[in-house]
This record gives structure tokens, sequence and C-alpha cells, in this order.
């Protein structure tokens, strides 16, 4: 899907590179037209409903295991960081695709609110509100994944 | 403090982006209590697989470029071709079916045998003055039958 997606950006900046006319950034244009890409692929694939303990892996749920209630600076293994990621890919599948560009560009990325707005062509404040639902959303699918493990050993928050 | 002003904290920005002493704030709230401990960790978790999400490095295929190139040249000699010749192209199969519909149905009018139909055959054993008078054909009266009868009649109603 990813090199689907990148071959779809290449070949619309190829098509489209007499409408880019110079003005702005040239990394500003093509980011543009990969968003715009992306948020098209994403809106045409299917939403997984919520999701739930069950629908969980046996990798995914150690996982959990080991991360719950711990400070969250332990070193990661090459195998956990994988799991992690697709943990992170269900999570996602479960929020709009608005949602998912917001959250991944701004939590993943690092990205401002204006860079964001940039890239999509969306107000800031529509930006802030959909990145603001994206991370309720995977805070409370989060919490309900993580079940009692959530508060550590001590019933306190590792500092 | 407030455990709804907690978990706003939480939800507007991503964790990394939190100000020290709004961090601050949250880890000493959390200690003391559980609902916003498991808020600050389930937060804490989705800002961990969305970072290895991103992170995680997406090797392409070593056909990719190959692939992209085909695609685009395909692209570019579709555009190559005139307008009514792509206008051909998507519409032939419909017009050639028209075509032989058309033939069709020209042959079957000049050459199939006419069959009288049956309203044709009823209508031919009446004639008109039969069906306007009710009677059939075999009981006819002839014109001055007719003529006499009428005129008789009036002479009487004269008289």
């Amino acid at each position: 899907m990813v090199e689907e997606a990148a071959q779809e950006v290449f070949l619309k900046a190829f098509t489209q590179l007499d409408s880019y006319e110079g003005r702005g950034s040239m990394e500003g244009w093509l980011t543009r037209i990969a968003t715009n890409t992306c948020l098209n692929i994403l809106r045409s694939a299917k939403r997984r409903p919520e999701l739930s303990v069950a629908d969980l892996t046996e990798d995914e749920s150690h996982w959990f295991d080991t991360n719950a209630g711990t400070a969250g600076d332990e070193q990661q293994t090459v195998e956990d960081k994988l799991v992690a990621s697709d943990l992170a890919d269900k999570l996602l599948d479960t929020l709009p695709a608005e949602d998912q560009v917001a959250l991944l560009m701004m939590d993943g990325e690092n990205a401002s609110v204006k860079e964001v707005a940039e890239a999509t062509g969306w107000s800031e404040s529509k930006v802030k509100v959909r990145a603001f639902r994206a991370r309720r959303k995977l805070r409370e699918t989060m919490e309900k994944l993580l079940g009692p493990k959530a508060v550590g050993r001590e019933g306190k928050v590792a500092q | 403090m407030n455990q709804k002003h907690i978990i706003e904290i939480l939800d507007n920005s991503p964790l990394p982006g939190l100000s020290p002493g709004d961090l601050e704030l949250v880890k000493s709230h959390s200690n003391e209590c559980e609902s916003c401990a498991r808020a600050y960790q389930a937060a804490r978790l989705s800002t961990m697989i969305i970072g290895e999400r991103v992170s995680s490095p997406i090797e392409p295929s070593p056909f990719f470029q190959t692939r992209v190139m085909a695609a685009w040249r395909e692209r570019q000699a579709l555009e190559n071709v005139p307008a009514w010749s792509r206008l051909w192209r998507s519409s032939r199969a419909l017009v050639s079916s028209m075509a032989l519909t058309t033939a069709a149905l020209g042959v079957l009018s000049f050459f199939a045998p006419a069959i009288p139909s049956a309203a044709d055959e009823t209508a031919s054993t009446y004639s008109a003055e039969a069906v306007l008078m009710g009677q059939q054909s075999e009981d006819q009266m002839s014109y001055e039958q007719v003529l006499n009868t009428i005129y008789n009649d009036d002479d009487d109603d004269v008289r």
C-alpha cells in the first residue's frame, strides 16, 4: 500500500509538473501532493471497527504487559518495535482518514499545526480539532486495551 | 486538580510537546488519581507506538523505480493519443453492438414473411356497416333495404 501511494505521488508529480509555478518550495508542493494522495487512499480503505483485547495477537498482549506501568525509557528490542508499529497500524485503522493524517504528522513527525495546515489545505483550527479527536480516540482505545494494567504495580505512575 | 483538566492537557498536544510544568502537573496528579494515571499511561503508550510507526523504515522493492517509470510511460502514451481515438476506444464495443442490432432489425423487416395478425383476420370478416348495425355480413341488408326501412318508418310517423 505504501509503495502504491509512493508510485501514485511520483506519477502525479510528473504529470502536474507544469502546474508548479515555483512560488513555494518544491518540498511543500510535493508534500501537498503526497498528503492528498494518502488521504484519498485512506478514505477509500475500509475502516476497522472498534479494537478490543480479543483482537490483539499474543505478541501485542505481551508488548502491553511489558510496557504498561513502566516509565517508558526502557530499550525496545527490534521485535518490540515491530509489534508496536503493527499495533499502531491497527489502532490508526479505527480512525477516520483525516484524523490519521493529522495525528501522524503532528505526533509522529512533530509537524506544527501550521505545517499540517499547509500540507493538507485545511484551516489551522480544523487541524487542531482533528488531532485532538484522534488523540482522544487513541487514548480511550488504549485505556480499554490496557485494562487494569494501566497503573503501575504500586498503584503509581512510573516517573 | 480537576481530572477533566488533566485529560484535556493530554489530548490537546502530543506528550513530548508538553511544557515541563504541564508534564510535572500531569505526573503529580496521576500519582493521586487512578483514572488520570490510566489516561497518562494510555497517552504515553499511544505516543510510543506512533513514534515507532513513523520511524519504522520502509524499504521499497528493487523494482520500484522500474515500475514507476513503466506506469509513467504508459500514462504518457495514453495522453499522446488523440481525443477522438480515445473516445473510439472507450465506446467501440457499444457502437459495434448498436450497429449490429440495427442491421439485424433491417434484415428482419425487409426479408421476413408478413404474417397477418389475429386482429387483421377479425377485421376482415366484418364490414363497416356490419359493425355499425351490429350484424354479421351474412345478415346484412342491402343499401336499398336500409333506405326503404328508414323512409317507411318516417312515413308512418308522419301519418
